[in-house]
């Protein structure tokens, strides 16, 4: 085994073991001890608009498949989807979701499903579609204009994997008057959300969803992981400089390089 | 027939997927297995795309019966899917009556239809981003923001090869803030993605996540 395939192993059981560790801990507590994102609570404010006023939600998925770089982006769409469908099940017309790919938009339609019938939605025509609405991103950008300019959808939730063509949908959003929600998990997209949606999620804001929208104490235990593991990556990134200063950074370079 | 895979099952089949492509990674004796799940997962999407678009293709039909305001726009879907259909069709009937690969039609299409439309949308995307970055001090005057238009502008000024643009300070400037704050910011942003991206993948492992209806 390779000294990166080792290292993979061992980050993934630290990973595995810390979730399993901080939803067992987690397990009988209340209250929420987690930062406020903007953007999450813009999402449960829209809900209960849409509640109030009879107005729908859009939510786009993007173009991320679940075979590529992408897929995390995009299934943390997905989780997002799942939770906003339970959440605003009392509204009087369902969420719209599109999507931009294939798989994504069956996962969507399934999820739909599930979550319908789990909180016994049963009429069909009253639940939101899913549909697929272009394969190119011009193509998927252009179709979800037609949606977002929709006069019923009060607001727009575009999470999963987009890229620059996001400026439309946010663009569009805005002179719609409408709120929008968008994170992505491109880089220079997020410079275009962070420019252009009302309410951007930057960074690992995307995957975070789950534990604001009450997913689970799995979900609330991923971001105390992340907190661990961000705050070990920057004592190794400190320690790395140091190395580097005290010039003894070449025998580390040397281990890693070699196989075990 | 409505086939219905029973939610235990569907879980089982995803868990174990996930983790035998995940140890392919790690393990050399289990990268064939991988390619195998991984080339499986490639043909079922682009099922997957036909089935989409033949969904694409009803949603927009039944629009066309509606005659909603947008109906105009679903025709023109419906008949360019189509006649890309019959191009594409025609190409291969012909490439197996010639016995080699004969695709003119279809790359007419792409070439004098597809090819400028996306070109044309992408001069809009441009201007599109220029208006967002203009409208930014517009939504959210604080701190942040206003570094944001700055970087934006002195890095635009820095590109430019016109004068009074040229001086050597802005290319100097431009270089800086590409080199050192945004490259360690874009740093910084990956590795939150990856960590999410990692927590992400567990939870589906672990089947707390399901993406399905399972």
């Amino acid at each position: 085994m390779s000294a990166t395939g080792f290292t993979g192993i061992v980050v993934f059981v630290l990973f595995m073991g810390l979730m399993i560790f901080f939803s067992i801990i987690n397990k009988d507590r209340k209250e929420n001890n987690i930062r406020p994102i903007p953007g999450y609570d813009k999402i449960n404010q829209e809900i209960n608009v849409a509640v109030e006023d009879g107005t729908q939600l859009h939510i786009s998925l993007g173009r991320g498949g679940i075979t590529g770089p992408e897929s995390a982006a995009a299934l943390a769409g997905l989780s997002l989807l799942k939770q906003v469908i339970e959440k605003s099940s009392v509204c009087d017309h369902p969420p719209i979701v599109s999507t931009g790919n294939a798989v994504i938009s069956i996962l969507a339609q399934d999820t739909i499903r599930g979550s319908s019938k789990a909180i016994s939605v049963g009429d069909q025509r009253r639940n939101p579609s899913g549909e697929l609405i272009g394969i190119t991103p011009f193509s998927y950008a252009a179709g979800a204009l037609s949606t977002i300019r929709n006069d019923n959808v009060s607001a727009n939730i575009l999470t999963g994997w987009f890229g620059n063509e996001i400026t439309w949908l946010t663009t569009a959003g805005e002179r719609q008057s409408s709120s929008t929600i968008a994170g992505t998990a491109q880089l220079p997209a997020q410079a275009v959300i962070y420019a252009s949606a009302s309410d951007p999620l930057i960074g690992e804001e995307l995957f975070a969803g789950g534990a604001y929208m009450g997913a689970g104490k799995m979900h609330q235990a991923s971001i105390s992981t992340q907190d661990v593991i961000r705050w070990i990556s920057i004592v190794i990134i400190l320690g790395g400089v140091v190395l580097n200063i005290l010039g003894i950074d070449s025998f580390i370079e040397d281990i890693l390089a070699g196989s075990m | 027939m409505n086939i219905k895979i029973k939610s235990p099952i569907s879980t089982a089949i995803a868990i174990g997927v996930g983790i035998v492509v995940l140890a392919g990674y790690f393990i050399p004796s289990m990268t064939n297995i991988r390619f195998i799940l991984l080339r499986t997962g490639l043909v079922l999407s682009a099922v997957a795309l036909l089935v989409g678009i033949i969904n694409l293709l009803t949603v927009h039909i039944k629009k066309l019966g509606a005659e909603s305001e947008n109906s105009g726009y679903s025709l023109i879907l419906v008949i360019a899917l189509l006649v890309t259909l019959v191009v594409g069709i025609i190409d291969m009937v012909q490439t197996y009556l010639v016995g080699q690969p004969n695709f003119q039609m279809t790359n007419w299409v792409f070439t004098y239809i597809q090819m400028p439309i996306e070109t044309s949308l992408l001069a809009v995307t441009a201007i599109s981003l220029t208006y967002a970055a203009a409208s930014i001090l517009r939504k959210r005057m604080d701190v942040f923001s206003i570094t944001f238009f700055f970087v934006i502008l002195l890095v635009l000024l820095g590109s430019f090869s016109i004068p009074p643009a040229t001086l050597p300070f802005l290319h100097v400037i431009r270089d800086w803030i590409l080199r050192v704050p945004a490259l360690g910011g874009a740093r910084g942003l990956l590795l939150g993605i990856a960590l999410g991206t990692i927590t992400t993948g567990i939870r589906i492992l672990l089947g707390t996540d399901r993406p399905y209806s399972g």
